[in-house]
């Protein structure tokens, strides 16, 4: 009796986990199918739900109608140059906040938070005509240095830094450790965690970033990956098949940049979870 | 410590200055309004940029010393470029920029002084080369030109015919709006599809041009708020008809359209002639069972002519070189030629009247029934009734789109739907 109970309510439990997982892999897994479909195709009712044969004329129009190659570039070394340098500073300026005495440090502090609560609306059009007095339009460092400095990872990582006992670092001192060295060689090694999250979180702003390099890329050949998919949306005509194409191919690299950090990032989310 | 930090300071400066050698050297020659010389930048959208970097070479064989570059923008990010540079006082933005005519008002209000009057730089002498209801589509309050026209968008009514002959009806006798709906019933009875796709909350596009038949927009002529006219009214009235007789499809957005065009969920769709592009893009295999008649119009007689969008190129204040651009925007707009190429190409249609003579447009139309059709628009282009688009049109829009949903889904009464609407708007642009 008791079994059986246990065996339905376990059924239950599966069927609805079962269509929870259809119901987020579904939007997805049409992406897919569309990408391999010629426009027209997609809106075939019944709608077809194999992939078809049409995936190689959608690489070669979309690679026609963007440069994917290039395209793919500009957004993979913007990201990547980013999400280096920025964790770097943010794990640098958190471990200043965390575990050095100095004039200000707090208001400082609370001036890095502060600017948390600026909408990004508001320093749009100031930043926009420093880029252009800079003469920066369509260049890379319009786009990377900006928002290189993140109130939110300085955060996290100060946050995280904090958890790290001075004790380590009067001994590496003892021992005879500059602070470049120890930053490098004993802070950064046992953050990892939390940088892996930093980076995760920078990364997939930056990669999904539109509005900032919309506005300040004019060039085809300098566009982001967002801004060239946004550009393949026309007035009276968008070619589907070619456009799931394009945003399926550009899932691929946050997932692999997920994937190789996942292990360090889901520690990280449970690194302040339980304080012992 | 001291020695990391001076190093790395050192390697910004380098940095920094490195970037910003790139400033020099952008003070190039510009020319005069006889010779103009230069670079120019033009922003446009998908088609319409074709269109134009097609027309560059006719261009410069006629102006060899400027140069020009286009870049091509998806039309609403095109839109968030513009407001930006404008906002920073005209920074960024390029010399020419073309604009979807109900967008021109908007910007006009918000930034008067932000393009250049080219009936100033003699632009003038055009204005009878285009239709009236162009002409004062593109005018500020004042009537000084501010873009320069290009194309346009006469509404005609697309039609399945294999649909309508299954049903047994003659599109020609369809000449009211009662006539329309007694259609429907009959093609929903033989074919099981609707009649025409409406996205009822967001999408009230139907509902203006019945207004434009009218005479009117949302406003009448002297600005005044219409939404409770007799004319609204009775628009409005069709489309809860034609709702009540389970004969809109109510689909979501552009794609929803779409769709419902493919795969023959509806019998008709009253569109802008460059929809005729559209289908012909996405439904290849329905080549020869899409056809055109006029709009269905309110009495038997009355006007069937309206128009569903349309844009025209302006140039920034800002720009360095308006010699240059006022060269190119005129040559862009007057010259056969590359009006002809956006046509034939990519469905663009011309506001320049003296196209229409082309064998291009008074040929039959292969995909469309062997009809001629875009000789069908062309007839009916001067008889488009002019109406008064002003920069609160996106808020009527809205406003309209969701009194239309009240109407329709909420079963609210015509008259109270619109009366609330009309309130709302007159309390936003107060």
């Amino acid at each position: 009796m008791i079994h059986s109970k246990k065996l339905s309510s376990k059924v239950g439990v599966y069927c609805l986990l079962i269509a929870g997982v259809v119901i987020s892999i579904a939007p997805f897994y049409w992406m897919l199918v569309g990408s391999t479909l010629p426009s027209g195709e997609i809106f075939r009712l019944p709608p077809k739900l194999l992939p078809g044969d049409y995936l190689a004329q959608n690489l070669q129009s979309l690679n026609e109608s963007l440069g994917f190659a290039k395209i793919f570039w500009n957004s993979l070394f913007i990201a990547l140059v980013y999400t280096l340098v920025s964790t770097l500073i943010s794990s640098m300026a958190g471990y200043a906040f965390a575990k050095f005495t100095f004039k200000g440090k707090n208001f400082f502090f609370f001036i890095i938070l502060c600017t948390l609560m600026i909408p990004s609306q508001v320093t749009l059009i100031p930043l926009f005509e420093m880029m252009v007095t800079f003469n920066w339009l369509n260049t890379y460092q319009a786009i990377i240095l900006p928002t290189l400095a993140s109130p939110f990872a300085i955060y996290l990582m100060r946050q995280n830094m904090k958890s790290v006992p001075d004790s380590i670092i009067e001994a590496s001192r003892v021992d005879g450790a500059g602070e470049l060295k120890i930053f490098f060689t004993v802070i950064l090694p046992v953050t990892r965690p939390a940088m892996a999250a930093v980076a995760i979180f920078l990364f997939m702003s930056q990669w999904n970033s539109l509005l900032w390099p919309l506005i300040t890329l004019n060039s085809k050949e300098m566009f982001t990956l967002p801004v060239a998919l946004s550009s393949l949306i026309g007035m009276a005509r968008i070619d589907y098949g070619q456009l799931m194409l394009g945003t399926t191919l550009s899932t691929v690299p946050i997932m692999i940049f997920f994937l190789l950090l996942q292990k360090h990032f889901i520690s990280g989310i449970l690194g302040g979870a339980v304080k012992e | 410590m001291k020695k990391y930090m001076s190093i790395m300071l050192v390697m910004i400066l380098l940095i920094l200055s490195a970037c910003s050698n790139k400033t020099a050297g952008n003070d190039e020659k510009t020319g005069d309004s006889k010779n103009p010389a230069g670079t120019i930048t033009v922003w446009g959208w998908d088609v319409a940029a074709a269109t134009m970097e097609a027309a560059v070479k006719g261009f410069q064989k006629k102006y060899p010393d400027v140069v020009v570059k286009v870049e091509d923008f998806n039309s609403s990010d095109l839109y968030d470029k513009v407001t930006v540079g404008l906002a920073a006082r005209g920074s960024g933005l390029p010399d020419v920029v073309l604009m979807e005519d109900e967008r021109i008002p908007g910007y006009l209000h918000q930034f008067p002084e932000g393009f250049v009057n080219l009936g100033k730089l003699g632009y003038d002498q055009y204005k009878d080369s285009f239709n009236p209801a162009k002409i004062a589509a593109v005018q500020n309050k004042d009537g000084d030109i501010i873009a320069a026209p290009w194309d346009i968008g006469p509404a005609g009514m697309f039609y399945r015919v294999d649909f309508f002959e299954k049903a047994n009806i003659d599109p020609n006798s369809i000449q009211t709006w009662d006539d329309y709906i007694e259609a429907g019933k009959k093609i929903k009875e033989a074919t099981g599809a609707q009649l025409l796709p409406i996205d009822i909350p967001n999408y009230d596009g139907v509902f203006q041009m019945m207004m434009q038949q009218q005479g009117l927009s949302y406003f009448d002529k002297d600005g005044k708020i219409s939404l409770q006219s007799k004319e609204a009214i009775q628009a409005m009235e069709v489309i809860k008809k034609l709702h009540d007789e389970d004969l809109i499809l109510n689909n979501k957005g552009w794609d929803g359209i779409v769709t419902a065009t493919v795969n023959g969920s509806v019998a008709t769709v009253p569109y802008g002639v460059w929809y005729a592009g559209t289908i012909m893009d996405q439904a290849p295999d329905l080549k020869g069972k899409w056809d055109v008649f006029y709009l269905p119009s309110f009495e038997e007689g009355g006007t069937r002519y309206a128009n569903v969008g349309g844009s025209s190129v302006l140039i920034p204040s800002s720009s360095k070189n308006q010699s240059a651009a006022y060269a190119f925007v005129e040559f862009f707009t007057t010259d056969q030629e590359s009006q002809l190429l956006g046509f034939e190409k990519y469905g663009l249609f011309p506001s320049l009247k003296e196209t229409y003579s082309n064998p291009i447009f008074t040929a039959n139309s292969e995909y469309f029934n062997n009809s001629p059709i875009f000789k069908k628009f062309a007839d009916i282009v001067d008889q488009v009734p002019q109406i008064n688009v002003n920069e609160n049109f996106a808020k009527a829009t809205s406003l309209t789109s969701h009194a239309q949903a009240a109407i329709l889904l909420e079963n609210k009464s015509v008259e109270s739907g619109l009366k609330e609407a009309q309130q709302q708007l007159e309390n936003e642009i107060k």
